[in-house]
């Protein structure tokens, strides 16, 4: 079924040029992505997570590059793409949805004009079938009386509309690959849902894959397949997703899993993961999570490689040779 | 004395007075139209009739969508806003009368820590010019008891004593909160509010955080208002919990039977949304329609009822009162009048 494969990502490097060095942001990973699966990128700020994302969308900023590995889409490799060409699978084929939807409205034009303006560009119609189907969309996304709401602009909605109106404008671009990078803030627990629900309503919808990144393992548990953890520009863990609720394999997985508090149940102290997250331009030769981690011996002095623990389950530990 | 060592220790109030004390306090804005004739052309009831009560040494959280009026308070209760009707009582004095010499007191008494440790603090501040600054208004020291008491109060929030002559950009995240806290601790609080202490930092740091401000609790008495989103953190640090709709208390209980036993709509659906920790618990989720109404023109009667699943007729038209219907466990909804109850 290899041809269900929407993305394939190989040992994907994206260093950043600076005054004082290089940064690896993101150095070496590799994931593959199905249609209609949804992968989980989870870590700790600065490990590597949204500069994946602009990778694939070849919007890594200055002064940043993807500097190797590949990139394959729908089979082809886009790193090997012209910037015109990025352009077109970013208003098509690949998107970005933002939580926040305020930064990704206009708010000088109604949200009629900003809808059929995008489906002008796929579907050549005359205005009055265009906004036919600009209707039909905001119905989609579970907008009462989407007819009148065509003339509002963006600050006449309330937040939880503005997020169902950027939906209807990704689903009308009918992606095969939705990238939702969470900001690290979070949202009031009852509008995060409306969005986690509206996420999985498009993909419905769509049959498009996901990849969310995000800090929070609650979000993970709920919305995802599979799961990579992300370890100073290193994928230290990946696996299906209750196969690492379950056998966590990785020390910093174990551990960030034990640390977060859990609303079903009551204990004296959390555990807590000791020390700081590290600092890419000051990264240990070997294991990059050894300063932290309670297992730590002679061999992790060694980057460790690899290693399978299951089919579909791999780590980036000594423990697990 | 009160020991807080085991978490969510049933509350020993009754027999104690509380630290402090709201007593049906409101603050409500007035609204302006028109940049030269201003005209008043509405109130926001900001907060709108709320009385809690800090017990000393243990936590108060409280919990609500954002906009409901929880940092609101929480500037009442640090005194950098007044409320507009109703009086706040600290250790049984009203702020209204107090003296000079009352609210200096008061100032050293209660600090603050907040959400982001990116600007709360001086960036052109040294480490320990930042700790020590609360400490010099508040007290005659001289130089060589201010470099210890600072040294200390690094020791104790767990940083090391060459950090003291760093700058805050020299810091992580989760570092720059433990600066934060040791500020807020360097005048000997008898209260701290926690206004979303570690929404702001990594994952992997946010326990370490937690457990610091759980055991700084036990040892010196102090005393939490806690404001955050991640209702498993506040299980984690709570005595007590209020959940805010709208400037209003619409239920209050210790975080177990809260948590166990929710009664008020509104808090069921609540934790409905906040996500189980592992793929394979289900939570029942209730959603909400309709988005959350304006302050400034609250529905009529019970002000969740546009939202409210178990909608009544009367809830429409009868204002619902905060009342005790199981023991330690307030709520303010229609449906447990009459010993009926939700379903
Ligand atoms: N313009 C830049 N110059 C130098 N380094 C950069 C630049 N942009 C990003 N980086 C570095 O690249 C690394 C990865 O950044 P990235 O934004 O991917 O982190 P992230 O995992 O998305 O974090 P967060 O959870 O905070 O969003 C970080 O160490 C960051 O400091
Ligand atoms: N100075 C002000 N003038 C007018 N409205 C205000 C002012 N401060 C807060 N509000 C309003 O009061 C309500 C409660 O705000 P706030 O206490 O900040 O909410 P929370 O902390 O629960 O998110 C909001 O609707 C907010 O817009
Ligand atoms: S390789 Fe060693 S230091 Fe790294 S996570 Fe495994 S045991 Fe810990
Ligand atoms: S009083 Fe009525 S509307 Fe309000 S929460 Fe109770 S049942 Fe719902
Ligand atoms: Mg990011
Ligand atoms: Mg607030």
């Amino acid at each position: 079924m290899t041809n269900d494969v929407i993305l394939k990502v190989q040992d994907l490097q994206t260093h950043f040029f600076t005054r004082t060095g290089v940064v690896k942001a993101v150095d070496g990973i590799s994931f593959e992505l199905r249609r209609g699966e949804t992968l989980g990128i989870v870590g700790e700020s600065g490990s590597g997570k949204s500069m994946t994302a602009w990778s694939i969308l070849g919007m890594v900023p200055h002064p940043g590059r993807t500097i190797g590995g590949s990139i394959e889409y729908l089979g082809e490799n886009l790193l090997e793409k012209s910037a015109g060409e990025m352009r077109d699978i970013r208003g098509s084929g690949i998107c970005m949805v933002m939580q926040d939807p305020l930064t990704s409205l206009n708010p000088v034009f109604t949200i009629g004009d900003q809808l059929m303006e995008t489906l002008r560009l796929e579907y050549n119609e005359p205005r009055r079938s265009l906004r036919q189907r600009a209707i039909r969309l905001l119905a989609n996304v579970r907008i009462p009386a989407p007819e009148d709401r065509l003339i509002n602009y963006p600050h006449q909605m309330s937040g939880g509309m503005r997020q169902r109106v950027v939906g209807a404008i990704s689903i009308s671009r009918e992606p095969n690959l939705l990238i939702a990078d969470e900001p690290t803030t979070s949202l009031d627990a009852t509008i995060q849902l409306q969005y986690l629900r509206l996420l999985k309503d498009i993909q419905e919808q769509t049959g498009a894959a996901i990849i969310f990144i995000t800090h929070d393992f609650g979000i993970v548990a709920r919305m995802c397949d599979r799961v990579a953890v992300m370890y100073a520009g290193r994928i230290v863990e990946q696996s299906d997703v209750e196969d690492m609720f379950d056998n966590p394999g990785h020390p910093y997985t174990e551990a960030l899993l034990k640390s977060v508090p859990d609303l079903d149940t009551d204990v004296d102290t959390l555990p807590s993961i000791e020390g700081q997250p590290p600092s890419l331009d000051a990264l240990p030769v070997g294991c990059s999570f050894e300063p932290r981690c309670p297992y730590a011996w002679e061999r992790c002095q060694e980057y460790p490689p690899e290693f399978m623990l299951a089919p579909g389950h791999s780590s980036r530990c000594w423990r697990a040779e | 004395m009160v020991t807080t060592a085991t978490p969510n220790a049933p509350a020993t109030t009754a027999a104690v007075e509380p630290l402090v004390r709201l007593d049906g306090i409101r603050r409500h804005f007035p609204v302006y139209r028109g940049n030269l004739l201003r005209r008043h052309t509405g109130t926001v009831k900001a907060v709108d009739g709320i009385s809690i009560a800090i017990p000393p040494g243990q936590t108060y959280s409280l919990v609500g969508e954002s906009g409901c009026g929880k940092t609101t308070t929480s500037r009442m209760v640090l005194m950098a806003d007044a409320p507009t009707e109703g009086d706040i009582y600290f250790d049984s004095r009203p702020m209204r009368q107090f003296t000079g010499a009352e609210r200096r007191n008061f100032r050293a008494s209660v600090q603050a820590v907040f959400q982001d440790p990116w600007s709360s603090l001086n960036p052109r501040m040294r480490v320990d010019q930042i700790i020590a600054e609360p400490l010099i208004t508040h007290q005659k020291l001289s130089r060589s008891e201010v470099r210890s008491q600072v040294q200390e109060l690094l020791n104790v929030v767990g940083l090391h004593p060459f950090h003291a002559e760093r700058y805050p950009h020299e810091f992580s995240g989760g570092q720059r909160q433990r600066i934060a806290i040791a500020r807020a601790l360097s005048t000997r609080p008898k209260l701290i509010v926690l206004d979303e202490p570690v929404s702001a930092l990594d994952v992997s740091i946010r326990a370490q955080i937690l457990n610091l401000l759980k055991e700084l609790q036990s040892t010196y008495e102090l005393s939490y208002l806690l404001i955050a989103h991640n209702l498993a953190t506040v299980r984690y640090m709570s005595h007590i919990v209020g959940v805010m709709y709208l400037g209003k208390i619409v239920e209050e209980s210790p975080p177990i039977e809260l948590f166990t036993n929710p009664q008020h709509p509104y808090t069921k659906a609540l934790i409905s949304a906040s996500l189980p920790a592992h793929p394979r618990q289900q939570r029942e989720e209730i959603v909400l329609s309709g988005e959350v109404p304006s302050p400034l023109d609250p529905p009529s009667g019970c002000t969740f009822h546009p939202r409210c699943p178990f909608v009544m007729e009367r809830c429409a038209g009868d204002v619902p009162i905060l009342k005790e219907y199981t023991p330690k466990h307030f709520t303010s909804c229609h449906l447990y009048e009459d010993g009926q109850t939700a379903g």
